[in-house]
């Protein structure tokens, strides 16, 4: 790639924050280098912490306020570097030949303004244009981004859109002057999956019809295969690898980057241990490819039915009238012993709610939940006391579910107090560091306070807690997806490892489709509060028969799928 | 909108009822029989007896609150315990003046406070930004009454330029003459608190996402702050002068003591002073009245200056 | 197993600061919090020492000649102090003769004789006081002293039991929501509709007019902490409800903690940073307060001096050119707030730092 066809190099690139007066600044960004050529999308992957958000703001000069950009630092783009641009030739750039979208629509959109004023800001500014010339042209790019309705949504605000929806406008904001490079930062991330399928085919065809290169941050591997030509993969500041996508996705040669693609639960096998960051940088290499197989039968034991469940909220709205939001409607279906049944959905889909729902957390509007041939909804709060103990629940937010102010010893004594397990107080700090032990924590944590700890680490905290209680059920409601694909696969075998010795039943919650097929027996899809449809996890994938279920196995990003497919 | 504001009157009623009530309370109840009080003001005791029969102090206190609720809504308190002034009549005529200082103070100390902060938070973290923030809380330290007689002493006895004192029939005169040293000093005490608030609005905003949406798009630093962040700063801007604005009808009651302006603020401290509790009574629940009337008028508003807000 | 333990907890409890330990951390590399903390503790010990009354106990005797200069100004004439010797030398000469109209006249030289052979002790008054004295000759610095005992009590005690109060309300409607919580917003609105002032007028009113509040300080107090306890409400609230709705109280549900566990042993310990900032912003506003209240009478009783009652009194000495008392208090009382108000700013900073 000779010099001249590039668009952009970045070379050198080392940014730090200062974080206070005394410490020294992080260094978020070791001097890397990479290029960007033009009519390509180049891929930025790597998971928290990896500094690719940093990179690509360092571009535009979007950094905050306490960021340091040290002076060996170039990206070059049309013959200068711009990092050493007076401001004013900078804005000149924004939003003309070099634009961006962000993650969050919601909050990166004006409140205040209509989405016709913003969009036609940017035309009045770099474009010239009058202010009735910018709205014609405002909707002319609406309807290119797939916005139903251009001529009614062109006065409505952001907040009155929908996620995806406003995500296009930005869309449309970006491309508006028709710029050489878009820089693109997680904006698919907050998005569902089928809405983030529609946005990236979007994205795929203006950058055909534009003849421009897209600079795409993701942490999704699959993402990256489906839509980039090259693939910088970074970790801790510094790149990895980088180089065309077939190469790196079929001969990976750093560990880290063959960890990355291989611990991400794949679709078509189903192996007993996912591999972890751990065994890459060992040299061990993918874990032993013995499977193992999932599914249920009529026969195996039921421990947990529900029947019917209904569950509506209420708001007070008007005079004095209520607005009822049905949450979940008349669901139905039995866990059977030692097995997982995975409950999968998009936001809005009622799946956390039947969880909640499940734990008493909420109250239910309706229908029966049976353990031990006992109507739990119906139990009075006394009574219930005792089958606390027996279903518990691992949340999503891990740096919410522990109390700050607690010590992970307190956090973990605690249930044991209420339910009067363990005589007395050695005995349940025994019992808590045993638990410690077996969640792969040192016990020195017993003394210290949650905010010490990463996320895998609260996630596995928040996993021994339960414990304490020797429950049968646990319901993990979204409890992996905010954790980073490596800690993620942690997290997965070590549930997976507590099943097979404690026989414990699990309701595993999620909206990641990949990853439920590759822990449940049973999965149950869910959408707009009702089953749609109910099958062992291999039928479901393999013979979708409901059209929802379908769209969504459809928008399951294959990158790695079409990488591996054709490897050996 | 009309479902909105019925509904809100609607929820106004157990409001009053309440303050209604709490007045009662601390007046009727804690205060109880009146009659040494009157001792001291009244010479007639037959006067005494009628003031006492009206508010019906020998009865059972339901009915004693029955009277208390039929004044509030005729009108009617009585007379002064003190000068013998009908109360409505004391009520009515002290507003104006109170007004002529406020309603000035308001929007003078309003606007300066949005231009200086504007201004400090174009230049945060600069030498200037932490320079006049220290200003400010040092200035705002000082007591009022500190000011008060500084001020005082510097512009009426040394200066000459104001009088200290005086009121007079006429408007025009009144705000060219007598009300300017009163306005400046409360806007120089007010600027200092006004400036440090309105001036976080604008920090908070700056580091919102749609602000480096705007830099991505190429809006020049100027334009950010005075389209972008300004618009979005109003929000909490008009929550602040909505919360202040009842205060406008109460007054600031030591500047019309120390000016000797008959206002609303005055005439209730004499009425502490003198422990007469009709006007003291009356004035109380008709600036709760006004509070929740200012109240609902700026919720109104709010619809037009946030798009976000559904009034329902 | 024990010795594992123990190691394990040494070493842990050494390197593992809670919340309290780490915001004290952040304090102290806070130079100009330390200062205003220095301050603050200053003014606090002094107010223990008048209290106690090791200083400014005799704060009330009359040592100067009335409006004595400062020591500083020991030069200046003092025309008050002058007119004031005048008047009584005028009282000691000799009454005009009026043997001839009044008969017990012949009878007063004997009776002044007689009057004057009695020792009368005399105090001395000096002619300047450290910083001056005010219309009856009492030390000024004194004044401020024991002026300070009293504003500052009174602030921290009114801030102690509004922020008590709000508190508890607070929590209260913010955990159990539903009716509780639209009684205590009925309650709330009632107070928020009258304006501030006239609400500790209104109190104050009934507080002078019948002795119903107590005596001394504590009316002051009473009102000052009924009237104010609306923000610290409005606070918590907010925070219980934020709170409530975050999952490890949630957690605590389904282990099985009981209501009272999740509001005071789980919710409690997370808010409480946020009750020490307004009790300390509520300490500088009832200060101020209660100044003001003083100055118009309203507030401590007249045998006692604060800064106000001191103020109320340089009213009218800055036009006779008499300025000492209200430098005095007003420069203690703007040096306090000022420390304190950047104390808060301080202790917020440290307890909840913001990257910005």
């Amino acid at each position: 790639m000779s010099a001249e066809n590039l668009l952009l190099r970045v070379r050198d690139l080392d940014v730090r924050f200062r974080v206070d007066r005394k410490s020294e600044p992080f260094r978020a960004v070791k001097g890397i280098s990479f290029d960007i050529p033009p009519h390509s999308t180049v891929a930025l992957v790597g998971e928290s912490g990896s500094g690719k958000s940093v990179t690509a703001m360092s571009i535009l000069g979007l950094l905050p306020e306490n960021a340091i950009v040290e002076p060996r630092s170039e990206v070059v783009y049309g013959g200068r570097d711009v990092l050493k641009a007076p401001l004013a030739a900078m804005q000149e750039i924004r939003g003309k030949e070099i634009s961006v979208i962000f993650q969050e629509p919601m909050t990166s959109l004006n409140p205040v303004f209509t989405v016709g004023d913003q969009i036609g800001e940017v035309l009045r500014l770099h474009m010239g244009m009058g202010a009735r010339q910018a709205q014609a042209r405002a909707l002319e790019l609406l309807a290119e981004v797939g916005i139903p309705d251009p001529r009614l949504r062109v006065n409505s605000y952001p907040h009155e859109m929908s996620g995806g929806q406003q995500q296009r406008v930005m869309i449309a904001m970006a491309i508006a002057c028709e710029p050489k490079l878009l820089i693109a930062d997680e904006p698919t991330t907050a998005l569902d999956v089928t809405i983030q399928k529609q946005i990236l085919d979007l994205m795929a065809g203006l950058q055909q019809r534009h003849h421009m290169s897209v600079l795409f941050i993701t942490h999704d591997l699959g993402v990256v295969g489906e839509i980039a030509d090259r693939v910088v993969v970074m970790q801790d500041g510094e790149i990895r690898e980088q180089g065309p996508v077939r190469e790196i996705f079929e001969k990976p040669k750093d560990p880290y980057t063959k960890a990355l693609l291989a611990c991400r639960p794949r679709l078509d096998r189903r192996p007993r241990r996912l591999p972890v960051i751990d065994d890459f940088i060992r040299g061990e290499g993918a874990a032993g490819t013995a499977e193992r197989t999932r599914g249920t039968s009529a026969a195996d034991p039921i421990i947990l039915e529900v029947r019917n469940l209904d569950k509506t909220f209420f708001l007070k709205e008007g005079l004095f009238g209520r607005r009822a939001i049905p949450a979940v409607k008349d669901v139905s279906f039995r866990l059977p012993k030692g097995k997982t049944l995975g409950l999968v959905g998009e936001s809005g889909s009622g799946k956390t709610t039947v969880g909640l729902t499940l734990m008493r957390l909420h109250e239910a509007t309706g229908g029966e939940v049976l353990f031990e041939g006992r109507d739990l909804l119906r139990l009075s709060e006394k009574e219930m006391m005792a089958y606390r103990r027996r279903i518990q629940i691992v949340f999503q937010n891990p740096y919410a579910s522990l109390n700050p102010r607690f010590t992970i010893g307190q956090i973990l004594v605690e249930p044991m107090r209420i339910h009067g397990i363990g005589s007395d107080g050695r005995e349940r700090t025994e019992m808590a560091l045993h638990l410690l032990r077996r969640v792969g924590l040192p016990e020195a944590s017993f003394h210290k306070y949650p905010h010490e700890f990463s996320g895998g680490q609260r996630q596995r905290i928040a996993i021994a807690r339960c414990l304490t209680m020797k429950p049968d059920v646990l319901i993990c409601d979204e409890s992996v997806s905010a954790l980073d694909v490596s800690v993620q696969a942690q997290v997965l075998n070590l549930l997976q490892d507590l099943q097979d010795e404690y026989g414990l039943s699990y309701i595993f919650i999620s909206h990641d489709l990949a990853v439920v097929k590759y822990v449940s027996d049973r999965v149950m899809v869910m959408n707009e509060g009702r089953i749609v449809e109910m099958a062992d996890s291999d039928e479901i994938y393999h013979n979708p028969r409901e059209e929802y279920t379908r769209r969504l196995i459809a928008a399951i990003p294959r990158g790695l799928q079409r990488a591996r497919e054709t490897q050996p | 909108m009309t479902a909105y504001v019925i509904r809100r009157v609607w929820q106004m009623i157990p409001t009053i009822f309440g303050v209604i009530l709490l007045i009662f309370v601390l007046f009727n109840w804690v205060g109880g029989d009146p009659a040494q009080i009157l001792a001291g003001k009244i010479s007639n005791p037959q006067q005494i007896e009628n003031i006492r029969h009206q508010l019906g102090v020998d009865r059972p206190y339901w009915y004693q609150l029955l009277v208390f609720v039929k004044q509030v809504f005729t009108f009617d308190f009585g007379r002064s315990w003190s000068t013998n002034e009908l109360v409505s009549h004391i009520l009515i005529t002290r507003v104006g003046p109170t007004l002529t200082i406020m309603v000035p103070v308001l929007i003078i100390t309003t606007s300066l406070a949005v231009l200086f902060a504007v201004m400090v938070a174009y230049v945060r973290g600069s030498l200037t930004d932490r320079m006049i923030m220290i200003v400010c809380t040092v200035a705002m330290s000082v007591s009022f009454l500190v000011y008060i007689i500084v001020f005082q002493w510097l512009f009426g006895f040394v200066l000459g330029w104001f009088p200290v004192q005086g009121w007079s029939e006429s408007v025009l005169k009144n705000l060219g003459y007598y009300a300017p040293l009163p306005i400046m000093l409360a806007v120089f005490v007010g600027l200092a608190p006004e400036l440090r608030l309105y001036r976080s609005f604008f920090l908070d905003e700056i580091h919102q996402d749609y602000v480096r949406t705007a830099r991505a798009k190429g809006v020049s630093e100027r334009k950010v702050m005075l389209k972008h962040v300004m618009r979005n700063a109003l929000i909490p801007i008009l929550t602040n002068v909505g919360i202040n604005l009842p205060g406008v009808f109460v007054g600031s009651f030591l500047l019309e003591v120390f000016f000797s302006i008959p206002g609303l603020g005055r005439e209730v401290v004499t009425a502490v002073n003198r422990s007469d509790f009709p006007v003291i009574k009356a004035a109380t629940v008709y600036l709760a009245v006004i509070t929740m009337v200012v109240n609902l008028l700026v919720d109104v508003l709010y619809k037009f200056v946030d798009p976000r807000v559904q009034l329902k | 197993m024990s010795a594992i333990l123990g190691n394990a907890s040494a070493a842990a409890v050494r390197d593992s600061p809670g919340l309290w330990a780490l915001a004290w951390r952040r304090l102290l590399q806070d130079r100009v919090g330390m200062v205003c903390l220095v301050i603050v503790a200053a003014y606090l010990a002094m107010m223990v020492a008048s209290y106690t009354g090791l200083v400014a106990g005799d704060w009330s005797r009359e040592r100067g000649v009335s409006y004595a200069n400062p020591s500083f100004l020991a030069g200046e004439v003092n025309l008050e102090a002058k007119a004031l010797e005048q008047r009584k030398a005028a009282a000691k000469a000799p009454p005009v003769d009026l043997s001839d109209v009044d008969p017990l006249a012949p009878r007063y030289k004997e009776w002044a004789e007689r009057a004057a052979k009695i020792a009368v002790h005399e105090v001395k008054r000096s002619q300047t006081l450290p910083f001056g004295g005010d219309k009856w000759g009492r030390d000024v610095l004194l004044k401020t002293v024991k002026g300070s005992e009293v504003s500052i009590f009174v602030g921290l005690s009114s801030a102690l039991l509004a922020t008590l109060i709000g508190t508890v309300l607070g929590a209260l409607a913010g955990y159990w929501g539903g009716r509780v919580n639209d009684l205590l917003e009925w309650f709330y609105n009632i107070f928020t509709s009258i304006p501030y002032i006239l609400l500790i007028l209104a109190f104050a009113a009934v507080a002078t007019a019948t002795g119903k509040f107590g005596k001394g300080i504590v009316p002051i107090v009473l009102v000052l902490s009924l009237t104010g306890w609306t923000g610290i409400y409005r606070l918590m609230r907010a925070e219980y409800i934020k709170h409530c709705n975050r999952e490890y109280v949630k957690a605590a549900q389904a282990i099985g903690a009981s209501n009272t566990s999740r509001m005071f042993h789980h919710i409690l310990p997370n808010v409480s940073h946020v009750a020490l900032v307004q009790l300390s912003q509520y300490t500088v506003g009832f200060i101020k307060a209660e100044v003001i209240l003083s100055f118009l009478g309203f507030g401590v009783p007249v045998d006692m001096v604060s800064w106000g009652t001191m103020l109320a009194e340089a009213q009218n000495e800055l036009v006779i050119g008499k300025w000492w008392q209200l430098v005095a208090a007003g420069a203690s009382m703007a040096v306090l707030v000022t420390a304190f108000s950047l104390l808060t700013d301080s202790l917020r900073d440290a307890l909840d730092p913001k990257l910005r």
